[in-house]
């Protein structure tokens, strides 16, 4: 073997072994803890494969190739791969939704009773996070809905926190008209968007 | 007098405020659930994590040998880390009210799952997830990846 011939000879060795040690990535699609089915997408510079069935899996061996084809992930496979990641999974949260009158931060009559609700769930799960989120109805300007909105996420913030709640583990965040609860028309007053969201984690 | 008792009250009224919207802008979730020996890397300091410390934008979390940790976003989204994973969260914007969203990690070792929140009925467009050699985009739903070296 003449020098030319070592040189390429170990230079398929080397881009072999490249190859061989090249990242892999594996991406399974599965269904929500509700059995919704979503949709996933992956891309590498060689091409892309989209995953719209319940267990598609696609896998991935180098940048400059296109991901595989849509293979199913079976039970096996998910239990020997991911039992790990699964078990520490978060428990899903439980939702609460408060209601409140027109133009106001002031919760409606009915609602009142669902604060010792959520503090009765946050002391069961020993919550580390819990989300408030404030939203309005349709009606009245963008300006004076994002305020409302935030003064009744506010509202419920206080509440908690009156009632024992570290504000450690409060998030709170306001929406303003932009995500009903009933979807409206601009201007309509719908009395279940005038809401404050809380997730218990 | 009257324009003192003014000032004051505005001084108190920006401190108020400032300290109201302070928690919004820092954490952008918390660790839930955690097993064995946990990291964040913040800038140049390793961070021990114990269950409901809060995670920030930029953070890297990495889990040890026989370690796992579940993630819990502002906008209720999860992800969850297997035994030796690292995960950089690049970019993380909720503000529903401005209608701004973004959800940008990098997986770079280990595996994961990721469980789509309020981000992902709002604005999934503005999800994606690097990995090496790849990118995932992805529209309301569960995934399971595995990312090796």
């Amino acid at each position: 073997m003449n020098r030319y011939g070592t040189f390429l000879l170990v230079a398929t060795l080397f881009s072999l072994l490249i190859s061989g040690c090249a990242p892999r990535h594996t991406v399974v699609l599965v269904p929500d803890p509700d059995g919704h089915v979503g949709k996933a997408e992956v891309t590498t510079e060689g091409g892309k494969q989209l995953l719209e069935k319940s267990f598609g899996m696609t896998t991935v061996s180098s940048s400059s190739t296109a991901p595989s084809p849509v293979s199913v992930a079976t039970p096996e496979y998910i239990a020997a791969t991911f039992s790990d990641v699964l078990a520490i999974e978060p428990s899903p949260s439980e939702k609460f939704i408060l209601y409140f009158n027109s133009s106001t931060a002031e919760l409606v009559a009915e609602s009142r009773s669902t604060i010792a609700a959520i503090v009765a769930s946050i002391k069961k799960r020993v919550a580390v996070s819990v989300s408030i989120s404030g939203h309005s109805d349709a009606s009245g300007s963008t300006q004076l809905n994002d305020k409302l909105s935030y003064n009744r996420a506010q509202t419920v913030s206080e509440l908690l926190i009156q009632q024992g709640v570290s504000p450690d583990i409060l998030v709170v965040t306001s929406h303003g008209k932009g995500n009903q609860l009933v979807p409206t028309a601009d201007g309509v007053a719908e009395p279940r968007n005038r809401r404050v969201e809380v997730i218990v984690r | 007098m009257k324009t003192t008792l003014l000032g004051l009250f505005l001084i108190l009224l920006s401190a108020s405020l400032s300290v109201a919207s302070a928690p919004q802008s820092d954490a952008i979730g918390r660790v839930q659930t955690l097993k064995g020996t946990v990291s964040i890397q913040r800038g140049n300091n390793a961070l021990a994590v114990s269950i409901g410390t809060p995670v920030l934008c930029s953070d890297t979390i990495r889990t040890g040998k026989a370690a796992a940790a579940g993630l819990v976003m502002a906008d209720d989204s999860t992800l969850s880390l297997g035994p030796n994973s690292e995960l950089v969260l690049k970019d993380y914007v909720f503000n529903p009210k401005e209608g701004k969203f973004s959800f940008v990690t990098k997986m770079a070792k280990g595996t994961f799952s990721y469980l789509s929140g309020i981000i992902g009925k709002l604005a999934p467009d503005s999800i994606r997830m690097e990995m090496p050699v790849a990118t995932i985009a992805v529209r309301g739903t569960k995934l399971l990846v595995t990312v090796e070296e």
